[in-house]
C-alpha cells in the first residue's frame, strides 16, 4: 500500500516538481534564444533601415559636405574649386562684420533664453499654483503666438515697432512719456533687442504649457505639507517645484537654445534684414550673405560650421551645467 | 523567409523615397526646340512677356518657349542651375539681393554675347547694334570684364536721380536746386517749414546718387577708377569731397530714413515724398507703378531730376539703371537663345515692353513715350546731363568684402551717429585695396 502523503524513498515527485533538462534540451533551449534574438534584431534593423539611410543621405552626408566646403573657396556655381584649408576660418577672426553677427547672436540667446525660461517658469507656477479664474483663456491668449508663422509676428512688431503710428510710440505718447519713444528697428543700440522681444512672444507660450504640464503632475500633498511647515508660495517654487521639473526644463532648454538660433535668422531677415548697417545681423543671416550674395560659398560654410560647433558646444555646457540627480515623488 | 521579405520591403521602400526625391521627368518628343526662359517679375508685370513669347513662337513654330517667371526668380532657377539643368535666357539684372547675375560673373559663366550685337533681328533687316542707343553697351554693366566682349545684353533702361513732388514746388515756389549749394540753402529752407530735405527707401537706393556723385565730383575717369578699384581711389581729395556732400546731405534726412530703411517697411520711406513729408529721395522710374495705388498729397505730380551740380554750370550725370539678358555658357540651346534675344529688339517686341512701361535702349524710342515716362526720359535731352551706366567691376569674390554694403549701408550709421565720415572713408579704402589685389 502506498500512501499519497509520503512518496517511496528514492522515487521523484513527477507533479509538483519537474525534472530537470537533460542535456540536450538545455542546449536546444540555450541556441534558441541567441537565434531569436538575431532574428530580433534583424528584424528591427530591417525596419530602421529606411530611416538610417534616410538619416544619412539627408543630414550626415551633407553635414560632412559642409564640413568639406568650408575648407574651399567656392562661389557656389562654377567647378573651380581652390582648397584652402583653414583660411575661411582665419579670416573670419578679422571680420567684423562676422563678429558683430557672433555678438548679436549670443546677445540674442542669453537675453532671448534667461526671459523665456524666466517668464514660462513664472507664468506656469502662476497658472498651476493660483486658483485664477479665466485660467484657460490666459492659456490661449499666450499660446496663440506660437501658431502665429514667425514671418506674421515679424509683420506684427513691425507695426508695433513703428515710429509714427506704432502701438509702442503710440502708447509712451499716450502716457506722456514722450522721452522714451525710440526708433526701435532704426537704432543701432537697441535694434537687437527690439527682435529678442519678438522671439520672446514668440517662444513664451509653447514653454510655459510645457512647464504647466511638468508642475501638474507634482503631488499636492508636497505643497500642502510644506505649507503646514509654513513655506511661503515662493519658498515652495524653489524648494518643490523647481527641483521636481529640473529635467523638463533641462531638455527644454537646450531645445530652446537650438532653435533660437534658428528662429533669430527668420525674425532678423524678415524685420530688419541684418540692419541697420549690419547692426542687428546674427550668424546665420550672415551666412546666407557671405554664400549666396557675396558668391563666398566656402566662407559662408566656414560660419555654418562656426554655428554647428557653436550649438553644439552651448548645447554640451547648458547640459553639463543642468545636470542633477533625477528626484522621484 | 519572413526576414527576406522584411528586408526586400524595406529596401524598395528606401528606393521608392530615393526616386521621388529625383528629378524625373522626361522631354517631349515633339521634334521642337524647347527654349528654356527665366525672368524676373518685376515693375512691368508678366504679361508683356506671355504676348512676346507668343508672337516669336508664331514666327518661329520649331521653338517651344517655356517661360518660368517670377518675383524671386533667383531662389525658383538656383537649386536646378546647381544640379546642372538650367535655363537658357535669363531676363535679370544687376543689383538684386540674391546677387544671382554677379555670381555668374564672377565665375565666367556667362555666353558671350558679342554675337548677337552684329545679328540681324528676326523678321527686319537691321542688326541688334545697329538698333541699339550708342554707348548702352562696352561699359562695365554688359562687359563686367573690362574688354571688347559683351556678356550681358542691355534689356531695359530707365534713368534714376531724385525724385520729388513738382506739386509741392509749384505750391511753395520753390526751383528744383541746380547745384549742391542750392540744394543746402533749400534743405534749410524747408526744414524751417518742417519738412525734411532727403530720405531713401533703403540704403541700397544709393547707388543711383553716390555713382552720379562721383561721376559730378571727379569727372568719368574718377568714377571708373572708383568702380575698378584704382589703389588709393577713396583716399583722394575728389572721394573726399563726395563723402563730404553726401555726409552733410545725409544730416538733412528725414528722422524716420533709418528706422524704414529695410526689405519690410522701405516704402514707407517712399510715402514720406508722398505725403511732403521729405522732398528728395533717389529712385528709378518703376517708383510711379510701385506706388500706384498709395495715398498722396493734393496736387502730387512726380518729378525726377539728376543730381544737382558740384559747380554751377558743370556737366551733371543720370545713374542709369540696366536690366539685362543673359545665356549661362551652360545652357543647353545656346543658338536658339540668341536668336531669341534678337527677336527681343525687334520693332514688334518692343512696342508691347514699351506697352507695360518696359522701355528697351532702342534709337528713337522715346518719342513713342507719353505721360510721365515721357517727361522721365527727356532727361536725356538736356545737353548739360550724361548718362552713366554700370557699376562696380566684379572680381574674384572676397570673403567678407562687399563694397556696395559699405558705400551705401554705412549711411545708416552716419544718420544715426554711430560711425564717422572719416571710418567710412577707410572701410572704403580697406574694402577696395582688397577687391583690387582679388582682381590683379
Amino acid at each position: 500500500m502506498t500512501t499519497l502523503s509520503s512518496p517511496p524513498p528514492g522515487s521523484t515527485n513527477r507533479t509538483s516538481e519537474p525534472a530537470p533538462p537533460t542535456g540536450r534540451s538545455r542546449r536546444r533551449r540555450g541556441a534558441r534564444a541567441p537565434a531569436r534574438r538575431r532574428g530580433n534584431t534583424g528584424f528591427v534593423l530591417a525596419c530602421l533601415l529606411p530611416a538610417l539611410v534616410l538619416f544619412a543621405v539627408f543630414m550626415i552626408v551633407p553635414t560632412l559636405n559642409v564640413f568639406r566646403m568650408s575648407l574651399y573657396t567656392w562661389s557656389g556655381f562654377s567647378p573651380d574649386m581652390r582648397f584652402v584649408g583653414l583660411d575661411n576660418f582665419s579670416r573670419l577672426l578679422d571680420d567684423q562684420q562676422f563678429v558683430r553677427a557672433f555678438q548679436n547672436t549670443v546677445a540674442l540667446l542669453v537675453v532671448v533664453t534667461v526671459v523665456t525660461m524666466g517668464m514660462g517658469l513664472f507664468l506656469a507656477a502662476i497658472m498651476t499654483r493660483q486658483r485664477l479664474r479665466a485660467r484657460n483663456l490666459y492659456r490661449f491668449i499666450l499660446y496663440i503666438p506660437n501658431v502665429l508663422s514667425v514671418v506674421v509676428i515679424a509683420a506684427v512688431f513691425s507695426a508695433v515697432y513703428d515710429q509714427e503710428n506704432g502701438l509702442l510710440n503710440g502708447t509712451l505718447r499716450l502716457l506722456s512719456l514722450d522721452g522714451l519713444q525710440q526708433v526701435w528697428l532704426g537704432d543701432q543700440k537697441i535694434v537687437v533687442y527690439s527682435v529678442a522681444t519678438a522671439m520672446v512672444w514668440q517662444s513664451l507660450g509653447y514653454y510655459m504649457v510645457l512647464y504647466m504640464a511638468s508642475m501638474s503632475s507634482i503631488p499636492e500633498e508636497l505643497y500642502e505639507a510644506s505649507a503646514l511647515d509654513g513655506a511661503s508660495p515662493t519658498r515652495q517654487f524653489f524648494a518643490i517645484t523647481l527641483p521636481l521639473i529640473w529635467q523638463s526644463l533641462r531638455t527644454t532648454l537646450t531645445f530652446f537654445i537650438m532653435s533660437a538660433v534658428n528662429l533669430s535668422f527668420v525674425l532678423v531677415r524678415a524685420m530688419t534684414g541684418g540692419g541697420p548697417d549690419g547692426s542687428s545681423d546674427v550668424l546665420l543671416n550672415y551666412m546666407y550673405k557671405q554664400a549666396y550674395t557675396n558668391s563666398s560659398y566656402g566662407y559662408g560654410m566656414a560660419i555654418g560650421v562656426v554655428i554647428f560647433a557653436f550649438s553644439f558646444l552651448v548645447s554640451l555646457l547648458v547640459s553639463r551645467a543642468t545636470r542633477r540627480e533625477p528626484l522621484q515623488f | 523567409m519572413r526576414r527576406s521579405l522584411v528586408l526586400a520591403g524595406a529596401a524598395a521602400t528606401v528606393l521608392g523615397l530615393l526616386a521621388g526625391c529625383s528629378a524625373g521627368g522626361s522631354s517631349s518628343d515633339s521634334g521642337k526646340t524647347t527654349l528654356k526662359v527665366a525672368a524676373l517679375e518685376g515693375g512691368y508685370g508678366r504679361g508683356m512677356y506671355t504676348q512676346v513669347i507668343k508672337q516669336y513662337e508664331a514666327s518661329h513654330p520649331d521653338i517651344d518657349v517655356q517661360l518660368q517667371i517670377s518675383k524671386s526668380i533667383e531662389d525658383e532657377i538656383t537649386p536646378n542651375m546647381k544640379a546642372g539643368r538650367y535655363p537658357d535666357v535669363v531676363v535679370l539684372g544687376q543689383g538684386r539681393k540674391a546677387g544671382l547675375t554677379e555670381t555668374l560673373i564672377k565665375d565666367k559663366g556667362l555666353e558671350d554675347l558679342t554675337p548677337v550685337l552684329k545679328a540681324k533681328i528676326p523678321g527686319e533687316n537691321k542688326t541688334v547694334g545697329d538698333k541699339l542707343t550708342k554707348n548702352i553697351v562696352g561699359n562695365l554693366n554688359t562687359n563686367p570684364y573690362g574688354n571688347d566682349q559683351t556678356y550681358l545684353m542691355p534689356m531695359y533702361y530707365a534713368p534714376t536721380g531724385l525724385f520729388f513732388n513738382q506739386g509741392l514746388f509749384k505750391q511753395k515756389g520753390w526751383k528744383v536746386p541746380a547745384t549742391w549749394d542750392e540744394m543746402f540753402a533749400l534743405g534749410d529752407m524747408a526744414k524751417k517749414q518742417g519738412i525734411p530735405l532727403f530720405t531713401y527707401p533703403t540704403a541700397g537706393y544709393l547707388d543711383s546718387f553716390f555713382f552720379a556723385l562721383l561721376a559730378d565730383v571727379g569727372g568719368e575717369q574718377f568714377y571708373t577708377d572708383v568702380m575698378t578699384y584704382k589703389k588709393d581711389v577713396w583716399k583722394t581729395p575728389n572721394a573726399r569731397k563726395a563723402l563730404d556732400i553726401t555726409t552733410k546731405l545725409l544730416g538733412y534726412a528725414a528722422p524716420a530714413t533709418v528706422g524704414y530703411a529695410n526689405e519690410q517697411d522701405f516704402t514707407k520711406n517712399q510715402q514720406l515724398i508722398l505725403d511732403n513729408k521729405a522732398l528728395f529721395m533717389p529712385n528709378g522710374t518703376w517708383i510711379v507703378g510701385e506706388m500706384a495705388q498709395a495715398p498722396r498729397a493734393k496736387g502730387f505730380k512726380w518729378g525726377l531730376t539728376p543730381l544737382p551740380a558740384v559747380t554751377a554750370g558743370s556737366k551733371r550725370y543720370i545713374t542709369t539703371s540696366v536690366e539685362s539678358v543673359w545665356v549661362p555658357s551652360a545652357a543647353k540651346n545656346k543658338d536658339a537663345a540668341k536668336d531669341f534675344i534678337a527677336y527681343l529688339y525687334s520693332d514688334e517686341a518692343a512696342k508691347t515692353f514699351a506697352k507695360s512701361n518696359a522701355i528697351q535702349p532702342i534709337e528713337s524710342i522715346a518719342s513713342s513715350l507719353s505721360g510721365e515716362n515721357a517727361e522721365f526720359y527727356k532727361v536725356y535731352e538736356d545737353p548739360s546731363v550724361s548718362a552713366l551706366v554700370g557699376g562696380f567691376a566684379s572680381t574674384a569674390p572676397v570673403e567678407g568684402v562687399d563694397i556696395k554694403a559699405t558705400l551705401f549701408d554705412t549711411a545708416n550709421s552716419i544718420i544715426s551717429g554711430d560711425t564717422t565720415e572719416d571710418k567710412w572713408q577707410a572701410a572704403l579704402n580697406d574694402a577696395s585695396e582688397k577687391l583690387r589685389q582679388a582682381g590683379d
